[in-house]
């Protein structure tokens, strides 16, 4: 069977026409309001603090790219990783997705844009325990209407993919975690998205399996683009580039961050 | 295709959350099963006091009721209720001379001691009425009469004969031919041995409880009421075609201190002085549904909330707020219909099981009475809980900020 079709809004291409670029961001920046009795990501209490999370970053990834988004705890790589899966909006600047600025669509949108586009891997997989592993692979795919055949042949064909389809009937609890951690990437491939994100995705694992998993990713990385936040550094030796982040600011604003920046503009050419 | 596929989906995830989490499951049906059965067993138990009041009020046969102001139990006096209707003879001569009046009927309501030894007594109701032929009788035939009245100065002969009901008979273990004593007092008891003459259910009819029936004035006697001569109530029936409301207003015209009731208006108020009991029947039926509420949205909640982050997650993947919601909604739906059909079937053995302890203890039988109103009342019962559960914990997913929740996880 093949895999679910990305129509509904265009990609980017490079001006050399060799790197479709997925998602850009320019001069993004991301404050919250804390404090008061509302409490997080509640405003208008006159005690509430406002924190900057991400602050100014620009960027940009292509299809095919395997990055690294490095950072001590607290210096906004899960923000940023949210703002860059349309999961949440800048409060300033521009987050382009699959050729969408994300700031300008509902939720509703964000949330299509999300299904068609949007992989997302979580360091605690997060799948549901009652679910065997194809059923939490297909679940995705539900809101796409598929038939129940093709959702279990598309779930079955992406668990053989990440090395499970001796696995398919396991339930989440009779798995290990790096099998569990490879289901989640089989679930996040399962609408066959342009850019796979992923969150401490080895955070939970142990070397030998934490490795296994980034091969998966790597091997994921050759259909679309994949960005890893992580501490390990094993996660980042294996991606081809990193971005680093401080206290929500790129620390590598060089190189990477002009490319960013270059591309973003003639993205809106 | 694609909605039916999504719908079948949606409920196949349902299904598998509720059978994997089989704990809580069972505590969400407990809940809808408990408000089900509460409020069927309670809405039957309501239906069937009405319908067996209204039934013995029609099996009595009378059109009209006449009571004093009130009646009240006594509990320090000889025969434990205070009659208000006094000089019951000479009313009930009075009214018998009236137009449109057939027949009359002085009641008076004691507890007497009752004994079949004279040994060891037991406290029982007892019925005064003036003539056995007004009650239905089984076995056995009934009493001459009230002779003993002699015109108010209860000098006549006394019959010494008693009619019982069956509870009464196999509870002092005497039958038809048999004597016992009766009075309103253990040594008035002692004096007065009565013949058992034959079997009848009237006074059970009337009070729910065994019952011995006597002429009234013996009754009197008894029980040292000859100096008021005091009934509880008077019955009447009136000639055939007579107008029981008009024949009514004019009684209360000519008797005022006395309350005159058709038998529509005398059932009413005997439930108006069941007020209390009927608000505490209605209040069990609330706190059953509102307790089963919280208890299956309780469960609910803790099943959605267990799994809010895997919620989370899938919303994340572009999973949409309706799909999440309808999970939860067919969660519910599953929880309520198990719930019903659990609630309807414990309803009908234990509703067989409260006949036959009310028959036990009130003597009236078949008074929890259910019918297709009754179980639809508590499909309805059922289907509000899940929905209203379903809805609740449905609408937190609709807004579900999968980004503070992953954030916060």
């Amino acid at each position: 069977m093949s895999p679910p079709s990305n129509t509904s809004a265009p990609t980017v291409t490079d001006l050399d026409g060799t790197a479709e670029r997925v998602v850009t961001c320019s001069e993004v920046t991301r404050t919250f309001s804390r404090g008061g009795t509302g409490g997080w990501l509640s405003g208008g209490d006159r005690r509430a603090e406002t924190v900057t999370a991400v602050a100014d970053v620009s960027l940009a990834v292509s299809r095919g790219e395997f990055v690294g988004l490095a950072g001590p705890s607290g210096s906004g790589k899960s923000t940023l990783l949210h703002l860059l899966a349309g999961l949440d909006v800048p409060t300033s600047g521009t987050v382009t997705l699959a050729g969408r600025d994300v700031g300008s669509l509902s939720p509703r949108g964000r949330t299509a844009l999300r299904l068609d586009h949007v992989g997302v891997v979580f360091q605690h997989f997060h799948l549901l325990s009652s679910l065997s592993a194809r059923a939490n692979v297909a679940a995705p795919l539900i809101e796409l209407g598929h038939s129940k055949r093709q959702r279990r042949e598309r779930a079955t064909t992406l668990l053989e993919r990440v090395g499970l389809g001796d696995r398919i009937d396991h339930k989440p609890g009779e798995l290990s975690g790096g099998e569990r951690q490879r289901v989640a990437v089989a679930r996040a491939l399962s609408t066959a998205p342009d850019l796979v994100i992923a969150d401490e995705p080895t955070g939970e694992l142990d070397t030998a399996t934490g490795a296994r998993v980034l091969d998966v990713l790597a091997d994921v990385a050759s259909d679309c683009a994949v960005i890893v936040a992580s501490h390990d550094h094993q996660a980042l030796d294996r991606v081809e580039r990193v971005i680093r982040l401080r206290d929500g600011r790129r620390e590598d604003e060089g190189a990477d961050a002009t490319r960013g920046e270059n591309e973003t503009m003639s993205g809106h050419e | 295709m694609s909605l039916g596929s999504r719908l079948a989906a949606i409920g196949g995830i349902a299904v598998a959350q509720l059978r994997h989490d089989r704990t809580r499951t069972a505590l969400a049906v407990i809940g809808v099963t408990l408000a089900v059965a509460a409020t069927v067993l309670l809405a039957a138990t309501g239906v069937g006091v009405v319908e067996t009041g209204q039934d013995r009020f029609g099996d009595a046969g009378r059109d009209l009721w006449l009571t004093g102001e009130t009646i009240q139990f006594a509990p320090g006096q000889v025969g434990g209720v205070e009659n208000s209707i006094h000089g019951a003879h000479e009313v009930a001569t009075e009214l018998r001379s009236r137009e449109s009046v057939n027949t009359v009927g002085p009641l008076l309501f004691q507890t007497v001691y009752v004994s079949a030894d004279g040994e060891e007594f037991q406290t029982l109701a007892a019925m005064g009425v003036p003539s056995s032929a007004g009650v239905s009788i089984s076995r056995g035939e009934g009493f001459e009469g009230d002779a003993h009245y002699a015109e108010g100065s209860y000098d006549g002969p006394m019959t010494h004969e008693i009619l019982i009901d069956e509870r009464t008979a196999a509870l002092l273990g005497v039958d038809v031919g048999d004597a016992i004593y009766a009075g309103g007092t253990v040594s008035a008891a002692r004096d007065h041995r009565f013949e058992v003459v034959g079997i009848s259910g009237t006074g059970n009819q009337f009070l729910g409880t065994p019952t011995v029936t006597l002429p009234l004035s013996e009754l009197q006697e008894i029980t040292g009421k000859t100096e008021t001569d005091p009934a509880t109530l008077i019955a009447l029936t009136l000639e055939e075609g007579a107008d029981a409301e008009r024949v009514g207003d004019r009684l209360a015209a000519a008797y005022p201190e006395l309350t005159v009731r058709t038998n529509e208006e005398q059932f009413r108020a005997t439930l108006q002085r069941q007020a209390v009991a009927l608000a505490g029947g209605a209040s069990l039926i609330v706190l059953a549904v509102v307790a089963g509420l919280a208890l299956t949205l309780n469960v609910l909640l803790s099943m959605a909330y267990q799994q809010l982050h895997e919620y989370a997650a899938l919303r994340s993947l572009g999973s949409s707020g309706g799909t999440l919601t309808g999970i939860v909604l067919c969660q519910s739906a599953i929880v309520g219909a198990l719930g019903c059909a659990i609630g309807l079937a414990v309803a009908v053995p234990a509703a067989r099981a409260i006949d036959v302890v009310a028959a036990a203890v009130t003597g009236f039988e078949n008074v929890v009475r259910l019918s297709p109103r009754v179980f639809l009342l508590g499909v309805g019962v059922a289907a509000v809980t899940s929905l209203l559960s379903g809805v609740l914990v449905g609408w937190r997913f609709l807004r579900l900020d999968a980004v503070r929740v992953l954030r916060e996880g």
